[in-house]
């Protein structure tokens, strides 16, 4: 080896190049070995983090130990060293020890020096980052043996890396990676499994934005719905057989098939059929189409469930038959359906999740791909609570209005019935029109 | 009489379904008259009322509002029913909307009365069925007999030219029934022009310029108070005030 390093003039070459994933600047002056550069392999802080250190030795000196001081900040207990050499494309072996100095530098002392113009390629895993980003340098000093025997301490001072910060989650969960108490919780398979802090924390922000994608289906979907569903509850009540004909079957088509059915034929159909609609849009039309029908429904029953007396007091005013629904009728009919209607909005938003099966980004898409990723459940209960947070409010808002209008009308809540859910067991129409004609009679 | 005929019946009838609940109903209302209706139940007495002003279209005969015939196809109904005031048994005042509220509704959407002339007819009529302090108050908040004077007032403040009452007292309870009766009779005194079908003889003997007799869907008897009341020809009639009494 030695003698490959003999008769060449010292040469000072500085050259720092990009790490993998990040920048790196460019360090000017006063560094030793050709080609030096470092890199890390992980772009955020705050983990353990392997570095790269690549160099030509120069040609006038062989290299006995290397030093890498770490600034302070770094963790280099744990690691553990990789050292290769190559001569041209040639791998030799070079034996070497490591140890880590008291000012957590890393040293390496090789057995054999390393000759001149051979390419050192050394591995430190497990070096803990701190976790801020930035750009930090990493001083190098090395022992060069010359051609005449003289040792010199070389240092290469200008060898730079950076890498992020990690968004905050990511600081958190590796935070928490470290704590005990955290072990211990996961140490129960189950809550390792479902409620694993580490995934929760990953996953709140990542299912952020597919919370809000669901939201903004179904507050775009269901005021359309409540048009729609009014018009064809109007058209169900329509004195021309033909128009209640098309809005029964419109109604009991929807009603009688599942979501999820209708959710396929309107992508895969618009597909089939070459239409190039954005998903989102396919998507709140599909859910307007379902949700009308029942609201529909709700409507309907609502206006039946007001006393014919109503409609007489007004006609015989001489109000017209639409003077009658606008100023008598739907204010009345607003009141009774709140709760139902209420009860509906919360359907339709669990529902989003079926859009997951067409490749939505919804609530639900977003937990299955982070499932999908992590190989941990707790995606799953945080996609949950994120239907939990607008449901339950919710939920207690239609207790409250079915409390409220029991006690200001008797109990004439207008209910239909729908599919699963907590509604209670739903009253038929007759019993509805019942309770109206008791009302009116009151 | 030489008064004007505000309602005219003629030959009158209805089915419903193969129900015929009406078999041929004439009459003439005058201005200003009161006439009460008698009858027992089932005998076309509502359905009689409430195809005066459409609320059921007849399947026969005529009826007219002055000099419109009422069910006729061309005859806009609505702008009839504005001029026929209808009090319910069941008063069917809009729960949504205060006494005043229920007063102003029609004048504003109907007569399209400004909202200060629609406000003030309203606490005037309120006033004149004795409830000036109740017009805030929602139906719920009110009694019946209140409540149906609200109702009373409503169809006042239409200015009508005659007003239907269909059992008006019948839903009350037996103390709130006067205060009821009192605005009938007061506004039969102040020219009014009335059909009353009622139950309660008193009134019928007092303030009914006409008492009509009905049974199965015909006119039986009719004549003054005095006439029917202590001279009945019909012998249905006899056993209908028999019971009464
Ligand atoms: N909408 C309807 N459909 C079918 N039958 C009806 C309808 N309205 C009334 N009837 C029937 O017509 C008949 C007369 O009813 P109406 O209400 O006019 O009687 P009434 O003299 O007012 O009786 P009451 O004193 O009980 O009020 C009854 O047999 C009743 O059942
Ligand atoms: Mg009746």
């Amino acid at each position: 080896m030695n003698d490959r390093t003999s008769g060449r003039p010292a040469r000072i070459v500085a050259v720092a190049l990009a790490t993998l994933l990040m920048t790196v600047a460019l360090a000017p002056v006063a560094l030793a070995m050709d080609r030096a550069r470092v890199t890390v392999d992980r772009p955020t802080g705050g983990q353990p983090t392997r570095f790269t250190f690549q160099a030509a030795v120069e040609p006038d000196a062989a290299v006995t130990s290397i030093d890498f001081l770490f600034e302070k900040g770094f963790g280099t207990e744990d690691i553990s060293v990789r050292a290769v050499l190559l001569e041209g494309l040639q791998r030799i072996d070079a034996p070497y020890e490591t140890e880590v100095l008291e000012s957590g530098a890393v040293r390496l002392v090789f057995d054999e020096p390393v000759p001149a113009e051979s390419n050192l390629f050394i591995e430190i895993y497990n070096v803990m980052t701190p976790i801020t980003g930035g750009e930090y340098v990493l001083p190098v000093e090395y022992q060069a043996v010359l051609d005449d025997g003289r040792t010199e301490l070389r240092t290469l001072d200008g060898l730079t890396f950076s890498y992020d910060t990690p968004p905050i989650e990511e600081a958190i969960s590796r935070w928490m990676d470290e704590q005990a108490w955290v072990e211990a919780w996961n140490s129960v398979k189950f809550l390792d499994l479902f409620l694993k802090p580490q995934q929760i924390v990953r996953a709140i922000p990542l299912l952020f934005t597919g919370w809000l994608m669901s939201l903004a289906l179904v507050l775009v979907a269901f005021p359309i719905s409540i048009v729609t569903g009014l018009l064809t509850s109007f058209m169900k009540m329509a004195k021309i057989p033909p128009v209640r004909w098309i809005a029964a079957a419109y109604i009991n088509v929807i009603r009688g098939t599942p979501l999820f059915l209708q959710i396929f034929i309107a992508f895969i159909g618009l597909r089939a059929a070459g239409f190039r609609v954005p998903d989102f849009v396919t998507a709140v039309a599909v859910l307007v189409f379902n949700s009308s029908a029942y609201l529909a429904e709700i409507f309907r029953a609502g206006i039946q469930s007001i006393s014919k007396g109503q409609f007489e007091a007004a006609s015989s005013l001489g109000m017209t038959y639409a003077q009658a629904m606008r100023f008598v009728i739907i204010p009345q009919t607003v009141k009774r359906v709140l709760p139902t209607t209420t009860s509906e909005f919360i359907l339709l938003y669990k529902d989003t999740a079926l859009l997951a099966a067409i490749g939505l980004f919804e609530l639900m898409m977003k937990s299955k791909n982070f499932v999908a990723l992590s190989g941990n459940l707790s995606a799953y209960v945080v996609a949950a609570g994120y239907y939990l947070i607008i449901t339950i409010p919710l939920i207690n808002v239609v207790s409250r209005l079915e409390a409220k209008l029991a006690q200001s009308e008797h109990g004439v809540a207008v209910t239909t019935s729908r599919k699963r859910g907590f509604l209670r067991p739903a009253k038929k129409d007759e019993a509805l029109a019942e309770a109206a004609a008791s009302q009116g009679a009151r | 009489m030489t008064e004007p005929v505000v309602v005219r019946i003629k030959d009158l009838r209805k089915s419903f379904g193969t129900l015929e609940v009406l078999k041929g109903v004439d009459m003439d209302v005058q201005r200003g008259e009161v006439v009460v209706i008698l009858g027992p139940s089932g005998s076309g007495k509502s359905t009689l009322l409430r195809c005066v002003n459409q609320l059921e279209a007849p399947t026969g005969g005529e009826v007219w509002f002055e000099d419109i015939q009422v069910n006729h196809p061309d005859t806009n109904v609505n702008r009839v029913r504005e001029k026929i005031g209808m009090v319910f048994q069941s008063f069917n005042l809009f729960p949504h909307l205060t006494a005043k509220g229920n007063v102003m509704l029609a004048q504003r959407k109907v007569l399209k009365r400004s909202k200060d002339d629609a406000e003030r007819i309203a606490i005037e009529q309120l006033e004149r069925v004795g409830l000036g302090d109740r017009v805030d108050y929602y139906p719920s908040q009110l009694s019946g007999g209140q409540q149906q004077r609200v109702a009373i007032a409503r169809a006042l403040a239409m200015d009508p030219h005659v007003m239907l009452f269909d059992e008006v007292t019948s839903a009350l309870d037996p103390e709130l029934v006067r205060g009821v009766l009192d605005v009938m009779k007061e506004l039969a005194k102040a020219g009014m022009t009335m059909l009353v079908v009622t139950h309660e003889m008193g009134f019928a003997r007092d303030v009914g310029t006409r008492v009509v007799f009905m049974d199965e869907g015909v006119i039986v008897e009719e004549g003054t108070p005095t006439e029917v009341f202590d001279n009945p020809q019909n012998e249905r009639t006899k056993d209908f005030l028999g019971h009464i009494k």
